[in-house]
């Protein structure tokens, strides 16, 4: 017999069933400490079904009856589109100052990182409490949150794109004695634009449906009628607002799949 | 012209990459760089035109006001005036994928016009025109408008060459420019370079002897670091075995 050692079967298996009892005990022991009972949803199941049978049929009649709720889907598109737009050019700006490859004084540009990364980790429903108490409810403290948090998404991302950066066709430019800034305009830019315009798609679907999101919270928009609507149980309106709300979720994100496909298929 | 005197590069563990390596090239030389992998040509190369700087010795260039200037001690404002004169090809093409053809042989103008304008406005009509006049000389004016990345490997080489003759560059450099490409296009590439070789020095590092004693006009061969011949572009089968060491055996099979 070699002296090599193997890892034995039963070893293995050993391992495996100490790490799912561990994980079985601290599933029972979380649920019980915030008192989650996934049973309930069965015993309780009457109650759901009722609310459903409510829910049902959908009143499409709203949109013919409330001119609001057509322009509350636009005013939902156009907070979603101007914090795209804004918080995509500001995280577009400040990638350049966080990416290693570009910007080459190390202290401010760990600031920048570091500042990306801090306005990435507050939730946008803080974002928006917070802007709802300083400019008052509606769409502007929607956009603006939408803004904050585009910024550190779209930042985030980008940044990673600017360091995968081609070094070399940077080189021949420097190497024709081309500035810094030459060398930006015309090596890395043309290296990152399809990325680019790819990711702001991307952040834009993301924005549609926070915005959405935010409308609940005060940030106005289709969101808000729809948590309007729940509140004085106007179900039906509801579930028409819901079905809506998917349907334009869905255009938004098969829109932005098939272009990002288009630029990305370019790429070569 | 370029002097080339007594530059050397020592690693931190004091192995020597560069070992007083000292030439002077003039118009009308083409000189091919031999030596085996590893033997210092494409850092001497790189030297010349301030990508690494040796920790002794100088490379003294003359610029466009006909003054003599050491590239190892440029500040940099200064070696980016004294970069816009000295054009380079490189082994992997280093042209930016996504921009035209005509872009890319534009690119090689860029140490001449102002930052501002380059950001803001872009290139001139008439240096669009001047543009496609190098690509005519290497036959590519037909793919202007074509991206790179469509290209083939001969095909971005006489973009490289095009740029760099857009350049007007008092002084070519060629690192390795026929290592990646098929024997036809190797002696497409070197028949396009040599004609420029009679306005100015072209220094090229090749791992090819029977294309430099067929092209180029002086060989300078180094091997660890140190040149160990400088001349005529024939070289005997014994100097060969003695600039490639072992190395010799797998290129005597490639030339077959």
């Amino acid at each position: 017999m070699s002296d090599f050692k193997i890892d034995l079967p039963s070893a293995k298996f050993k391992n495996k069933a100490t790490l799912t009892s561990i994980v079985i005990l601290l599933v029972t022991f979380i649920c019980s400490y915030i008192k989650f009972n996934p049973l309930v949803i069965f015993t309780e199941f009457h109650f759901l079904q009722e609310f459903f049978v409510e829910m049902f049929p959908p009143n499409y009649g709203l949109f013919y009856e409330n001119e609001g709720v057509g322009q509350s889907i636009l005013q939902t598109l156009s907070m979603a589109f101007l914090g795209t737009i804004f918080g995509g050019f500001i995280g577009f700006i400040l990638s350049f100052f966080a990416a290693n490859n570009i910007f080459q004084i190390p202290f401010l540009r760990n600031f920048s990182k570091s500042f990306l990364a801090m306005i990435r980790v507050i939730p946008s429903l803080v974002v928006i409490l917070i802007f709802v108490i300083a400019v008052g409810p509606g769409s502007f403290a929607g956009v603006l949150t939408l803004i904050i948090t585009t910024i550190g998404v779209f930042g985030k991302l980008f940044t990673e794109v600017l360091e995968n950066a081609e070094e070399a066709p940077s080189e021949s430019i420097y190497c024709a004695g081309a500035s810094h800034l030459q060398v930006i305009r015309y090596s890395i830019i043309p290296q990152v634009l399809p990325a680019f315009i790819s990711n702001l798609l991307y952040v834009f679907d993301l924005n549609m449906r926070a915005a959405i999101g935010l409308g609940i919270f005060g940030g106005g928009g289709i969101g808000y009628k729809l948590y309007m609507a729940m509140r004085v149980l106007h179900y039906q309106d509801a579930t028409a607002l819901i079905t809506m709300i998917v349907f334009m979720l869905l255009i938004v994100e098969n829109t932005s799949n098939f272009l990002r496909g288009k630029l990305l298929g370019e790429k070569l | 012209m370029i002097e080339v005197i007594n530059i050397s590069k020592t690693l931190p563990n004091g192995k020597k990459l560069l070992d007083n390596i000292s030439f002077k090239v003039k118009k009308g030389e083409f000189v091919g760089i031999l030596g085996a992998s590893g033997a210092g040509k494409t850092l001497t190369l790189r030297s010349l035109n301030g990508l690494l700087k040796p920790d002794s010795g100088s490379v003294i260039f003359k610029n466009e006001l006909g003054e003599k200037v050491n590239i190892c001690t440029l500040s940099n404002k200064k070696l980016r005036k004294v970069r816009q004169k000295i054009g380079v090809i490189f082994q992997g093409y280093h042209l930016v994928q996504r921009l035209s053809v005509l872009e890319n042989v534009m690119i090689g103008r860029l140490g001449s016009i102002t930052t501002f304008r380059s950001i803001f406005y872009g290139f001139t009509d008439a240096e669009a025109h001047e543009a496609m006049g190098a690509l005519e000389k290497v036959n590519m004016e037909h793919l202007a408008n074509n991206k790179v990345s469509s290209l083939s490997g001969g095909e971005k080489q006489r973009v490289g060459i095009a740029r760099a003759i857009f350049q007007k560059p008092n002084l070519l450099l060629a690192d390795e420019p026929i290592s990646n490409l098929d024997p036809k296009n190797a002696k497409l590439i070197m028949k396009l370079i040599k004609p420029l070789s009679e306005e100015i020095p072209v220094i090229g590092v090749f791992h090819q002897p029977e294309m430099t004693a067929k092209y180029c006009t002086r060989v300078i061969a180094i091997k660890e670091g140190k040149i160990i011949y400088d001349g005529k572009p024939n070289l005997s089968e014994d100097q060969l075995s003695e600039i490639y060491g072992e190395e010799l055996s797998t290129l005597a099979l490639q030339a077959k």
